[in-house]
């Protein structure tokens, strides 16, 4: 395989666990609940769907229970943040705390575990196109799902009238209230969803990547995913994007030996700088910084419409209130 | 309390599970470890980068901010602090100010990026302070395995020279960095009630469109709180690294950063409760780690015992505040029975 094959392949298997936390933070966040759990519920769908797989002997029963494991601790984070209108911030570091805390604590058991897990689909033909044929077209089906629902949630929440109440939810909820929008059935799903979501990324993780459970093993993968959705300014196409773009990075930084800099260049200081900056480790920390670099342009020349954040998200919606 | 109660009810359901008997779990945590000298010792220990990162979230919350990146404070603080440490040769009582000074120093101006973006362009605080956290934590693991790596191929500086290192007092755990609690807690409580920048923080935090009014800057507070709060964080991963592990790796700190984020909640009426609160956090972290040796259960009970305070703690607020509404339907004299059945 070809550097840029290799490449390529990485990136796309390295984008999927983001791409799908990303999505169900997404939908989430439109109906304006931000959830900061996403790293504990994505480690605990890695662990439930890596038990389920071995109890079960089915990878795809213990995918299902992966994602009723993001899903359940989604469930106390609605409750928290929807019923009982919580800090949202709170309660999500507080289930990434919970969520770590839990999954190493259950988690020994499992270490050293051994699945076969999801296996490569190659699809004939295709799959021979140079460079991008092998990445696209011989992956495994969490991959193939990962990359499906992203034109499904897009469908969903821009061409369909859930959608539409999930975007006025998130926008103006006392409006959406007033017109008939069944407001807090609406952010529980979307919490719910959000959950789900989590799950099957983390259970990705553990049942299409590694085959194996480990602690701590998402390694900071969630907090990608809620900084993704913001560098992407709550657009889908746009997470797509920045999925492939963090997970090149990630790709890249597994590849670069920190040499670069000698062999393209012949200044020494120019090297230095260049060896620096493709360092794997300090590679890591791009994806943080586009995304602080993201807000501060935007918010920079406009205000928070136009980096089209949900105008209610972090504010809990009551009735009562006014 | 009753709080903290629940959540150790809770927390009992793991420690079942893997057969251990909670009760003696809780027994050894709360009665034996700081009933001796070197149980004491280890609470007083922890205590002090809970109380000090706890502050550093109370402080921007008192002006309607979320610090969330204390964490990422901490690690610059420990990072300049032990560079300092380890480059300069210079006697003792020299060293270690000096180390606390630039610790201080580069955890605020650390703490002043999320600030000043707020402050100036409205940029989401809790966001960037978040992302600030895991760029900090990130690059140390860069630095541990490149420019401050030391010898022995771990990912881990040098032993600091001796000079760098805190003397310990009355037990080989106990070092002098524990004179922090009562230091800063006199000091924030005099900053926040009994100095005008404390009224104008409480101000903004409370109304800031009055604290406005009044001629007050948000921009000077909003950048204070979070320069003040971080370099209390960048202290406290110099006293955690100068005075416990005595090098900095990459594993240093159990997550403080982000437990001084219940501290705060906990002790949010004041900066003595801030301090109750870290105590408490560290009679659990510290017991956690004892009877992780002792009856085999995975250091991983303390986040869950943290996790579940906090929900217990979120829980009890919605309570209260509820009753509070009831109270005042009452006195509105509005119908009691339908109002209390509400709730």
């Amino acid at each position: 395989m070809s550097l840029a094959a290799g490449l390529a392949e990485s990136t796309v298997r390295l984008a999927t666990p983001l791409l799908l936390a990303a999505m169900g933070e997404i939908i989430a966040e439109r109906s304006g609940v931000l959830n900061l759990g996403v790293e504990g519920m994505m480690l605990a769908g890695a662990l439930a769907g890596f038990a389920g797989t071995i109890v079960t002997g089915s990878a795809w029963i213990g995918f299902l229970i992966g994602m009723g494991a993001g899903a359940l601790l989604a469930l106390l984070h609605a409750v928290l943040c929807i019923s009982l209108k919580t800090d949202q911030v709170v309660s999500g570091i507080m289930l990434t705390l919970l969520g770590t805390g839990l999954t190493t604590y259950f988690g020994r058991g499992w270490v050293g575990g051994d699945i076969s897990g999801f296996g490569r689909i190659t699809i004939p033909v295709l799959s021979d196109i140079p460079i991008i044929g092998f990445a696209l077209f011989s992956i495994t089906a969490l991959d193939y799902l990962a990359l499906l629902t992203v034109p499904v949630v897009w469908y969903f929440l821009f061409r369909t009238n859930i959608g539409a109440e999930i975007t006025a939810v998130g926008e103006d909820p006392e409006t959406a209230d007033t017109a008939g929008v069944p407001v807090f059935k609406i952010q529980y799903a979307c919490v719910l969803l959000g959950g789900v979501f989590a799950g099957a990324a983390g259970a990705q993780l553990s049942l299409g990547f590694t085959n194996f459970w480990a602690t701590e093993m998402t390694a900071g993968r969630g907090w990608i995913a809620v900084a993704l959705v913001i560098f992407a300014q709550w657009q889908i196409w746009r997470v797509l994007a920045g999925a492939y773009f963090f997970a090149a990075i990630d790709a890249l930084s597994f590849r670069t030996g920190g040499s670069v800099g000698d062999v393209f260049l012949g200044q020494e200081a120019l090297a230095t700088v260049v060896n620096f900056l493709v360092n794997p480790q300090v590679m890591q920390t791009y994806p943080y910084i586009a995304t602080i670099a993201v807000l501060w342009y935007v918010m920079r020349q406009g205000n928070l419409n136009e980096l089209g954040a949900p105008s209610s998200l972090l504010k809990p919606y009551s009735r009562e209130q006014d | 309390m009753l709080t903290v109660v629940a959540a150790l009810v809770v927390s009992a359901i793991p420690l079942l599970w893997l057969g251990v008997n909670p009760l003696r779990s809780y027994r050894e945590i709360f009665v034996s470890n700081p009933t001796n000298i070197r149980g004491l010792a280890n609470i007083l220990v922890t205590t002090v980068p809970l109380f000090l990162a706890g502050l550093a979230v109370y402080l921007p919350l008192r002006a309607g901010l979320w610090n969330i990146g204390a964490e990422g404070q901490l690690f610059v603080g420990a990072i300049v602090g032990s560079a300092v440490a380890l480059n300069l040769s210079w006697p003792s009582y020299v060293l270690l100010p000096a180390m606390f000074l630039f610790a201080g120093i580069a955890g605020g101006l650390y703490g002043a990026i999320p600030g000043y973006l707020r402050a100036k362009h409205n940029v989401n605080e809790i966001i960037s302070s978040l992302m600030l956290t895991f760029t900090a934590t990130t690059f140390a693991g860069y630095l541990l395995r490149g420019p401050m790596q030391g010898g022995g191929g771990q990912s881990a500086t040098d032993q600091l020279p001796g000079a760098a290192r805190l003397p310990t007092v009355a037990h080989p755990r106990l070092h002098v960095g524990v004179v922090a609690l009562v230091i800063f807690a006199v000091l924030g409580y005099l900053l926040l009630n009994r100095t005008r920048l404390g009224y104008e923080v409480a101000l903004v935090g409370s109304n800031p469109a009055a604290a406005v009014q009044a001629g007050i800057s948000k921009y000077k507070t909003y950048v204070l709180v979070f320069v003040i709060g971080g370099a209390l964080a960048g202290i406290a991963g110099i006293i955690e690294i100068a005075g416990v592990h005595g090098r900095l790796f990459e594993e240093f700190s159990p997550e403080y950063g982000f437990t001084a984020i219940a501290v705060a909640l906990l002790g949010r009426n004041g900066v003595f409760q801030v301090l109750l609160a870290a105590l408490f956090f560290g009679v659990i972290t510290a017991g956690g780690t004892t009877i992780a040796v002792t009856q085999n259960v995975p250091t991983a009970i303390i986040n869950v015992i943290v996790a579940l305070t906090i929900l217990f703690l979120l829980t009890a607020d919605f309570i209260r505040d509820h009753r509070i509404t009831v109270s005042y339907d009452r006195s509105a004299g509005s119908d009691e029975r339908g109002v209390e059945g509400a709730s």
